[in-house]
């Protein structure tokens, strides 16, 4: 029992040596803890604090020298209207993707929490588009929205609203909103899933007992179901909002971020920047803004789970 | 007939014991009643409405170009033919890109899982120190965006000589894979009971046997979860794939895809076959292992 921990109680005359030992478990711990912490310290903290620097150069992301420019490259940013366009985009986006799917998913939670049948199989079908890779999504929208063959124009022209037949993903009024469409019908499933769970969480002694007392069905809906799914919202809009602020993939493979520069967000112009254009250091002070709001926006969803797990 | 009825309710958590729990609240069976035909309709119509992208993709996948070019996209198939499959599988280099793909899904998910659930073990059953600090440290890497590494491990690999190599993509993605895996196997770890433990240690078991002789086998239903939840994202990242790989015998199936759909642009039947060549595999693996995928997101949203 050389490196027990959790019988301090029960041998409360060790030596002080041993009983600190005890206290904090020793070595074992971090032999477990290492290989993982490894592998995450290189592959993912030193890179990220490696970018910190780079964003403070002037470096192209090819030559060996490069200059420290302190500050320039965030300056720049500010008078960089691509840099406005992608982060209002951001915005545009986060709201939409968050927004839709929510209402989207809570809405076929309440239905699939009801009385219908074959739930199993329309919850699946609802999720589908979740796992599917996102280049695949971009493909399959791309392919929909082709102006020529496209299925999309061609359901309109089939009922007769010829004239709003476009091409969707090619011109900058139609271009943003046409992508966030796939975006939202491969987001709206997660959602779904946590409010039917959460759903299904609520004692059904609340809603009888409201019943008896006479309540109405809204009233039953905004007194019972809404407070019991406070902790979903929270769960869900947090994840939502880390996850949009990731959008690349999608952007990238339907529009790669045009026409022009009207669909670019932080993601795709950052990565245009480094690979090119060779402006590795702007590229990674842009990486480093996004970053930073990620963070800073999903540090009270960390601090929960990091308190409720470590109890 | 009405308690029959309460078989089919979804079980969206059952996957982890942690989770059942909040099953066994629900709604007792009795409490199901007759009807349901209206809102089943609705959400049927919905449902079909949601898939019709990807039916359209089977049926579009299934008939000649000149079949598709008469008739337009919406109309049903006149003839049917699958060389759109062998052209796609062909053209698409599919051969490769799924074999590449196999191969980085078969290098990293073991891998990703035994460290990450080393690290879950660490945390949730033994005493160490920091152990907050570490657990905010790496749940913090849930919220990092990928591209704020690229630079950095791009270069990496370069010193390393491992760039256009899948082993250039095992470091990266089993960095970014651990947030995840940490916060649902330490979830779960943490209600094994203690007692399990106390009496293997009494037993004389030290910490490795009890981890490798205990804890894997009784958390069986979390790891298969994560891996499964982890081969889909593997098979699906892109972003690492398209910086690190460049030449065409090491691509991955995203990456493939995307050449591919530059390649097809004009053969719209031969696009929607390689397309779902792709996602076969994937959708396949989603039907089979529903139950787990579904649970698993749950559970790692909810508990964690």
């Amino acid at each position: 029992m050389a490196s027990s921990q959790a019988t301090v109680a029960r041998a409360p005359a060790l030596a002080g040596a041993r009983r600190r030992r005890r206290k904090h478990g020793g070595l074992t711990p971090w032999l477990f803890a290492l290989p993982a912490l490894a592998v995450y310290t290189v592959f993912l903290v030193y890179p990220a604090f490696t970018s910190l620097y780079f964003s403070l150069t002037d470096w192209d992301g090819l030559s060996p020298n490069y200059h420290v420019v302190g500050l320039d490259n965030y300056r720049a940013m500010v008078s960089d209207p691509v840099v406005v366009r992608a982060a209002i985009n951001n915005v545009i986006w986060t709201v939409v993707t968050i927004v839709v799917p929510v209402i989207l998913g809570l809405t076929l939670a309440l239905l699939l929490n009801g009385k219908a049948r074959g739930k199993p199989i329309l919850r699946m079908l609802f999720y589908t588009p979740g796992v599917l890779p996102l280049v695949s999504i971009a493909s399959i929208w791309g392919w929909l929205y082709n102006p020529n063959y496209g299925a999309v124009n061609a359901l309109l022209r089939d009922i007769g609203l010829d004239s709003l037949a476009q091409p969707w993903l090619g011109q900058n009024s139609t271009a943003l909103a046409a992508v966030m469409v796939p975006a939202i019908w491969l987001r709206t499933g997660f959602p779904m899933l946590l409010y039917l769970a959460a759903l299904q969480g609520i004692p059904h002694e609340q809603y009888e007992a409201a019943t008896v007392d006479g309540a109405t069905r809204s009233q039953r809906f905004w007194h019972i179901t809404m407070p019991n799914l406070k902790p979903a919202h929270y769960i869900v809009i947090a994840l939502s909002l880390i996850d949009s602020f990731k959008v690349f993939d999608l952007i990238y493979a339907t529009t790669y971020g045009g026409p022009g520069t009207t669909t670019q967000v932080m993601g795709t112009w950052m990565y245009f920047n480094v690979f090119q254009y060779y402006h590795a250091g702007y590229g990674t002070a842009i990486a480093v803004v996004i970053t930073i709001v990620a963070i800073a926006v999903s540090i009270p969803y960390v601090l929960s789970q990091t308190k409720e797990h470590d109890r | 007939m009405t308690s029959l009825n309460a078989a089919s309710v979804p079980q969206p958590v059952a996957a982890l014991p942690d989770a059942t729990v909040a099953t066994q609240d629900r709604l007792p069976p009795v409490r199901r009643k007759k009807g349901g035909i209206g809102t089943t309709v609705v959400l049927a119509i919905g449902a079909l409405i949601w898939i019709s992208p990807l039916v359209l993709l089977i049926l579009t996948s299934v008939r000649p170009l000149s079949d598709f070019v008469a008739t337009g996209p919406l109309a049903w198939p006149k003839q049917f033919t699958w060389a759109n499959f062998s052209d796609a599988w062909r053209i698409g280099r599919f051969a490769t890109t799924y074999r590449n793909s196999t191969i980085l899904l078969i290098m990293k998910v073991p891998i990703g899982l035994l460290l990450s659930a080393m690290l879950a073990f660490a945390l949730s059953k033994l005493r160490m120190r920091f152990r907050r600090t570490i657990m905010f440290g790496v749940f913090l890497g849930l919220t990092i965006p990928i591209y704020i590494t690229i630079v950095p491990v791009f270069i990496m690999l370069r010193s390393f000589g491992i760039t256009d190599s899948l082993l250039g993509l095992v470091g990266p993605y089993l960095a970014f894979g651990i947030p995840f895996e940490v916060l649902v196997l330490q979830s779960f770890f943490r209600q094994l009971p203690d007692e399990l433990i106390e009496a293997a240690k009494i037993d004389g078991a030290g910490e490795w046997r009890i981890f490798f002789t205990l804890i894997l086998p009784l958390s069986t239903p979390a790891l298969a979860t994560v891996a499964i939840l982890d081969a889909v994202a593997t098979w699906n990242e892109f972003l690492f794939a398209l910086i690190v790989l460049n030449s065409d015998v090491n691509k991955t199936i995203p990456v493939g895809l995307l050449n591919f759909q530059g390649q097809f642009a004009n053969n719209n039947t031969g696009l929607a076959a390689g397309i779902l060549i792709a996602v076969v595999p994937i959708l396949l693996a989603y039907v089979i292992l529903q139950r787990w995928i579904v649970g698993g997101l749950t559970a790692g949203a909810t508990k964690g």
